[in-house]
């Protein structure tokens, strides 16, 4: 018997039910396998791991407005004064094999203060050298708080920094020109470098070492 | 094919996908009667619906006269406008999540139904002209969920409405024509009945994947 809207002879019970299995194994695989990873950053068969799916997600960012704060002027921190000088190679825009952008951060409690200057040479015009100084927290596995401090183009600046919250803070820097060159950034004051490959440093950047050696193998 | 084509759709139409950001500042800056806009909105919402659309497909899958195409459609417009209306009108909160995964459940529903699974496997068939009003409600709570999102200024909100219901409508019928198009020279190949158990099978399986995908936004509750 046929019902208005169907397909003229009704599959068997057997092969229906086949069918609907197949389905639901292979919506749940698509689910499973994609779908959480790369949208909920849920990977119970790590195959987000293993396809790189899960680098499609990313925490939702919250901004933070960094125009108010009620540090007093002068304050003290229990220890932990440290100057460091980092110098960064990037490779010209468009390298084939990448290196011509990064992201270096340090770690940093709320109300650390930091000085910085940093500068890059060899570049032909300033426009070809972009930046962003910002911070966000650690994600709790669903969103972070976002900073922005300063976004523009440029080839150094000097300041300081009082961290508005708990997390990692600096510079994403991108190399616009064709030239090889090299950042220096020197940083003091309290604040905790961060190792190679952990968030923040995903660039395995090394401090205190020459330009030539400051990239760490992977 | 479709779920592949379902996973290759860029971000702008992402799942559960609402109205997004151009648009929804644009809503959200309307006071007062502004009907073309919010039909154009509304034909956007249908002609890049994939989980109306699925739905849509599956019911005019099988359905070979005109006559019986335009009464099934009908009895789907009649039931989304009713929750869309209400839904927007009478503030009703549901949760989209929720709603939308019903909706990925009528869409397997359909697909089952189609292949004849009700007969076969429980022995009984569910009317199939209630069953396509009862999802229409459904789809109408979704539309609604849509709607409500943005927060609709009270000032011009009827005829607001009354404008993205009408768009609706118009893109269903935009999509409609497309499909059945597609359908009829798809009807006339030698193994169409064969290549429809696939189709459906798909189809089903697509069904699946909204349901579960909306689930996990529902236990999760932190898409993007």
């Amino acid at each position: 018997m046929t019902t208005e809207g169907q397909i003229s002879q009704p599959l068997s019970a057997g092969r229906m039910l086949a069918i609907t299995a197949g389905a639901l194994i292979a919506a749940s695989a698509i689910v499973f396998g994609a779908i959480l990873p790369a949208e909920f950053n849920i990977d119970p068969l790590r195959l987000g791991q293993l396809t790189g799916l899960n680098r499609l997600w990313a925490p939702r960012e919250v901004p933070f407005d960094i125009t108010k704060s009620e540090v007093p002027l002068a304050r003290e921190y229990p220890s932990g004064f440290r100057s460091d000088t980092i110098e960064i190679p990037l490779n010209p825009d468009g390298s084939r094999q990448g290196g011509d952008q990064l992201e270096y951060k340090v770690r940093m409690r709320k109300d650390a203060t930091l000085i910085y200057e940093w500068s890059v040479a060899d570049i032909p015009h300033s426009t070809e050298f972009y930046f962003d100084f910002h911070g966000h927290t650690l994600s709790d596995g669903k969103e972070m708080t976002v900073a922005t401090y300063k976004k523009d183009t440029g080839t150094g600046a000097n300041g300081a920094l009082t961290a508005p919250f708990d997390g990692v803070h600096g510079w994403y820097f991108q190399n616009q020109s064709l030239n090889n060159v090299i950042v220096r950034v020197k940083i003091s004051g309290f604040y905790e470098l961060i190792a190679p490959g952990e968030i923040g440093n995903e660039a395995h950047v090394i401090a205190n070492v020459p330009a030539d050696r400051a990239i760490a193998k992977k | 094919m479709i779920v592949l084509a379902l996973l290759a759709i860029p971000d702008g139409f992402a799942f559960a996908h609402g109205i997004g950001g151009k648009d929804a500042s644009f809503v959200a800056a309307t006071k007062g009667p502004d009907i073309l806009p919010f039909m154009y909105l509304g034909a956007k919402h249908m002609v890049t619906g994939y989980d109306h659309l699925l739905f849509i497909l599956g019911v005019i899958f099988f359905l070979y006269r005109m006559r019986d195409v335009v009464i099934y459609v009908t009895l789907f417009s009649i039931g989304h406008s009713i929750t869309l209306l209400s839904g927007v009108l009478l503030k009703l909160d549901i949760n989209a999540y929720l709603i939308d995964a019903v909706i990925g459940l009528s869409v397997a529903y359909k697909a089952f139904d189609n292949l004849g699974g009700f007969q076969s496997v429980f022995g009984f068939q569910p009317n199939n002209r209630i069953a396509v009003a009862v999802f229409g409600l459904i789809h109408g709570f979704g539309l609604a969920t849509k709607l409500q999102e943005f927060r609709l200024s009270p000032d011009g909100l009827v005829p607001n409405m009354i404008g993205f219901n009408i768009g609706v409508e118009l893109g269903q019928m935009i999509a409609l024509t497309v499909m059945l198009l597609i359908m009829l020279q798809w009807r006339r190949s030698a193994n169409f009945e064969r290549s429809a158990v696939a189709a459906n099978a798909l189809i089903l399986a697509a069904g699946f994947v909204l349901t579960e995908y909306q689930l996990a936004g529902y236990f999760v509750g932190a898409k993007a």
